[in-house]
């Protein structure tokens, strides 16, 4: 759940706070529009399979997710509903997702969303023309359209990345095996680095080429809360750190730390502009160097924070696995501790009376 | 030494429907490159892969039947339900101890939806084998079936391009399911196999489910599908 973005086409941040989305550009910050306004239904919509109902939107409105590209900005809202924006921030089209969406790309001729049943859609510019991608069996937790257009990349709350090939996304070109835990976001770095963090408190570094991880970094403080790059610096959040960390070829350095007042929600950067949420709800913007935060400056304009939704999204808790079966297995161990007992004292018993026979023969 | 017993189906009874979705304890390989098949086939060496899946494989009658049909191939059974594996493990440790033969042949208890490509590497199986899945009948349960259009992009994953998926059900609709579902995913086609194709053959009789289904004198009905290249890309390449 992304609610801080970097817009590189308008190099200006975007923020979701409950439905309302600002823009913030030099420190201030402005009210775009009000996302989340369920559309009305009309003829464009796609015909709905016999037996099956249209998606409705349903709970609360509030952002959970912006995706840019040059003329157009995408928007996820908690109430299922997708929409796009033109850079004038006038809607251009909205519609209802079958279930709640968990990321959104975008691109001139496509959006791409995940959701929280774990499956992938696309649909045409004008958010109609649905078509199934992907499914994992668990929520897809990040997603990723690679910029060439060539692959989808996916990442479940069961430990896996997953490689797919784009528009034809049933042939999977690999997985990335290594986390033990949900994987929570994931970043392309390059066209063959791709960076991950899950719940296992893991930063990993993975090669494309070989689907091998090349650097894994422990986390320095418990969970990771999100990532994020301004090549070539790679800020890591935890809930009350900043790691910066350099990339040089194919290894991460660590720059610098910065540790806040507050619990991180969420994390944006540019070359040069650090933009931080934290719980309280409070927006700051570091200046941002040579790999270090500094200058922490509030942020000006009319910007009502406390309409800031939060929620502890249900896919981020640990798996707690139900537990194995040891009482069948200790039952199992006594049936046939007994059974072999019985054995035995058959066996003796038969021997016993051989023996017997055997004296009464001789005697 | 204690003899190993042949196991009585009495003592490993099970509920027949397990969520597939849900958390269970599962023990699975981070990545294939971890995996110690020592563990299930002591005789395995590195050079050797595990070739044969059956997926949901109960009480293991279609790898007793394959085993010795295909001595050369390593062959593993998937089975969600923790006692019907445990009966599977016993029954080829009593089987081992008998023959030389069933060597090639275990089962692992684990979560064939989610950890298939955990066990397995792109492209390593030859054959996998969905007999008698789980109708899930229930409208709401179908996300719980073993074929899905998402699901078929990991068996693709799993298969190398020519390997074959064969499918028996007794459900008619379960069956049409399958097929419906196989023949409009691209990277799957319908299969005839030839009459030399062994494993077709012993498809029906050699479940415990078929035998129960001839028993009864039920119907049983049968698919075989081939992996096949991506047409997708076939097509970019040839533009």
């Amino acid at each position: 759940m992304s609610v801080l973005h970097y817009d590189k086409h308008t190099n200006s941040f975007l923020l979701g706070v409950g439905a309302n989305l600002y823009q913030l550009s030099d420190n201030r910050a402005k009210l775009l529009v009000k996302c989340g306004e369920v559309p009305e239904t009309t003829e464009k919509e796609e015909p709905i399979k016999e037996g099956e109902k249209a998606p409705r939107a349903e709970g609360p409105a509030y952002i959970t997710g912006v995706a840019t590209c040059e003329g157009r900005v995408a928007v996820i809202s908690n109430n299922k509903v997708v929409e796009t924006f033109d850079r004038d921030f006038q809607r251009v089209a909205s519609t209802v997702a079958i279930k709640r969406a968990t990321s959104v790309q975008i691109t001139d001729k496509t959006v791409v969303i995940s959701d929280k049943a774990g499956d992938a859609y696309s649909y045409s510019t004008d958010l109609t023309d649905r078509k199934y991608l992907l499914g994992h069996v668990s929520v897809v937790m990040d997603m990723i359209l690679t910029p060439d257009l060539n692959f989808l990349i996916t990442c479940d709350r069961d430990e896996k990345i997953r490689i797919s090939h784009f528009p034809n996304c049933y042939n999977i070109h690999s997985y990335l095996l290594g986390h033990q835990e949900y994987v929570l976001k994931i970043l392309l770095l390059s066209p063959n680095l791709l960076l991950s963090v899950g719940g296992d408190q893991k930063l990993i570094l993975w090669d494309l080429s070989t689907s091998q991880p090349v650097q894994t970094l422990p986390s320095p403080q418990e969970d990771y809360i999100t990532i994020s790059y301004s090549p070539p610096y790679i800020l890591a959040c935890n809930s009350r750190h900043v790691t910066v960390y350099k990339l040089t070829d194919t290894t991460l350095t660590q720059t610098s730390q910065l540790v806040t007042d507050h619990d991180i929600i969420d994390v944006a950067s540019s070359d040069s502009r650090v933009a931080l949420l934290t719980r309280e709800p409070k927006l700051e913007i570091y200046q941002f160097s040579e790999g270090v935060m500094s200058g922490k400056c509030e942020v000006e304009g009319e910007i009502d924070l406390s309409q800031f939704k939060d929620s502890v999204l249900p896919e981020k808790k640990k798996v707690v696995r139900t537990a194995g079966f040891a009482e069948y297995f200790e039952r199992k161990r006594k049936r046939i501790e007994e059974e072999n007992l019985k054995e035995e004292s058959k066996q003796a018993h038969i021997n016993l009376q051989e023996k017997s026979k055997e004296t009464h023969l001789k005697g | 030494m204690t003899k190993v017993k042949y196991p009585q189906k009495r003592n490993y009874r099970q509920r027949a429907h397990s969520n597939p979705l849900s958390d269970h304890s599962f023990d699975y390989p981070v990545s294939p490159d971890v995996m110690d098949w020592t563990k299930l086939y002591p005789r395995f060496k590195p050079e050797n892969e595990v070739k044969f899946c059956d997926i949901g494989c109960g009480y293991g009658g279609l790898l007793v039947t394959l085993s010795p049909m295909f001595p050369e191939t390593y062959m593993v059974g998937f089975e969600i339900r923790v006692k019907v594996s445990d009966y599977v493990n016993d029954r080829f440790l009593a089987l081992r101890q008998d023959n030389e033969v069933y060597h090639n042949a275990g089962v692992i208890r684990t979560n064939a939806m989610k950890y298939l490509p955990n066990f397995f590497r792109k492209g390593q199986l030859e054959k996998m084998f969905i007999l008698y899945p789980d109708p899930h009948f229930k409208k709401c349960k179908h996300k719980w079936r073993i074929v899905s259009e998402g699901l078929l992009a990991e068996y693709a994953y799993v298969l190398k391009v020519g390997g074959l998926v064969y499918t028996v059900s007794d459900v008619k609709e379960v069956h049409d399911w399958m097929v419906e579902h196989f023949t409009n995913f691209p990277l799957f086609e319908r299969y005839d196999p030839p009459a030399e194709d062994k494993a077709a053959q012993v498809l029906i009789g050699s479940t415990e489910e078929g035998k129960k289904v001839l028993r009864n004198k039920g119907q049983s009905w049968t698919a075989i599908f081939k992996r096949v290249e991506d047409p997708h890309l076939v097509n970019c390449a040839g533009t």
